[in-house]
């Protein structure tokens, strides 16, 4: 598969600062369940993803699909779309609201509509209040929540949960030094007990961040490879190190 | 790998419906706070040059005391089927033998008679009638207004390039 160029390719590559914190040790590798690295790639090609340059929330998005995709794979993480499903739900709620009372106010004559309407608006601001709060607050960051049960020996669950922020473009007063680019950053945090969450066997939390120029190229677009090698292999930093029969 | 597609075109799809009806919904609060129920129109005729030319939009107040006084720039509309606006001074007052019953007659700044022949019959205008008092004035704003209701394939096409925009 050619590799495009990226649009910095002279620049240093700024490696990735990982933070480790909190993690307990995994035991030894027949406990430990396959990580994202040890899964061949799909076979076929590869969708195009083509965003626009400029633009950090695009990239972010781009980004934070591929993460999606990449760990809801069968083998790997089985999805949870709580958050999701309330943003929906909260928000279509509030605009069938809002078009029912439109759609009242609309038939009925004024004076005698006034009280539905008042009803109508105050739940519609209600709803959107709602929602975002739940946004803002319970959801936050979060890109990824997802769930797996494997069995060796015993039931194996392990919970993660990905979010992810953009640091923006650093402006430094000064002119000699440099300004870093936009960069994507992921937070990572995950455990792994048996079933029913009886005893615990590994917790982490991790935190990686790299430039957006690794991934995407001049054109804008996205090379899915490397950002999924990126991801998995701060997913498998989280899960407690790479297992001794990797074969690299 | 659809259920990440059918919530993610859901999730597009709420992000545009939801700027639509957070207008609807600002124009309805709009509306009851101003207790009018059509608290923004455009102007259609030149009947109230200088002062007020075809195309400008007018936002309007009918909140208690509806006390319309001479000089106050009123819309009102006579009957209910053909449902007709029309934005004319108020040129004459009478209170009647209760404070509740008040009658008006208007004229257009740039007519030369007064409003009974478009009355369809009453003599003076009632509080009923009066749909609300011009409280501001944006000009030439309205124009867009007149061209989607003049010609419907300026709407269509307007609003289905916004759509089409949203989703790219």
């Amino acid at each position: 598969m050619a590799r495009k160029k990226t649009a910095n390719g002279a620049a240093q590559d700024i490696s990735t600062a990982t933070t480790s914190t909190d993690s307990i040790p995994s035991p030894p590798s027949p406990d430990r369940p396959p990580g994202p690295l040890s899964l061949p790639p799909l076979p076929g090609p590869r969708e195009v993803v083509k965003v626009n340059n400029y633009s950090t929330t695009e990239l972010k998005n781009a980004c934070d699909d591929a993460v999606k995709r990449y760990l809801s794979r069968p083998e790997l993480f089985q999805q949870n779309h709580q958050h999701t499903d309330v943003r929906l739900a909260l928000g279509w709620l509030s605009v069938f609201v809002a078009g029912g009372t439109g759609l009242y106010g609309y038939k009925v004559e004024f004076e005698q509509s006034k009280p539905v309407v008042w009803v109508g608006l105050i739940l519609y601001m209600l709803l959107t209040f709602t929602q975002t709060l739940y946004s803002y607050f319970i959801e936050g960051d979060i890109v990824f929540v997802g769930k797996r049960k494997t069995f060796s020996k015993r039931i194996i669950t392990e919970r993660i949960t990905l979010s992810s922020r953009t640091i923006p473009v650093s402006s430094s007063s000064s002119n000699s030094t440099p300004i870093t680019p936009p960069q994507y950053s992921l937070s990572l945090s995950y455990v792994r007990s048996t079933s029913a969450n009886k005893s615990l066997l590994a917790k982490g939390k991790t935190q990686a961040r790299a430039p957006y120029s690794r991934f995407f190229d001049a054109e804008g677009g996205m090379d899915g490879d490397a950002f999924e090698r990126w991801v998995g292999e701060v997913v498998e930093e989280g899960m407690g190190g790479l297992p001794a029969s990797k074969e690299s | 790998m659809w259920g990440l597609d059918i919530r993610r075109s859901l999730l597009q799809a709420q992000s545009l419906a939801l700027a639509l009806t957070s207008t609807l919904m600002m124009y309805s609060a709009l509306g009851l706070v101003m207790n009018c129920k059509s608290p923004i129109v455009v102007v259609l005729s030149g009947s109230m040059e200088p002062g007020i030319y075809r195309g400008d939009l007018l936002f309007l107040s009918n909140y208690e005391p509806r006390d319309y006084k001479l000089g106050d720039i009123t819309v009102y509309q006579v009957e209910d089927e053909a449902a007709v606006s029309i934005v004319h001074r108020v040129v004459q007052t009478e209170v009647g033998e209760s404070p509740l019953s008040f009658r008006i007659l208007t004229k257009g700044d740039n007519n030369e008679v007064d409003d009974i022949s478009l009355y369809r019959g009453l003599e003076r205008l009632e509080r009923k009638h009066v749909v609300g008092r011009v409280r501001g004035i944006i000009p030439y704003v309205g124009y867009v207004s007149i061209l989607f209701n003049e010609y419907p394939r300026v709407k269509y096409t307007v609003f289905g390039l916004m759509a089409l925009l949203n989703l790219a």
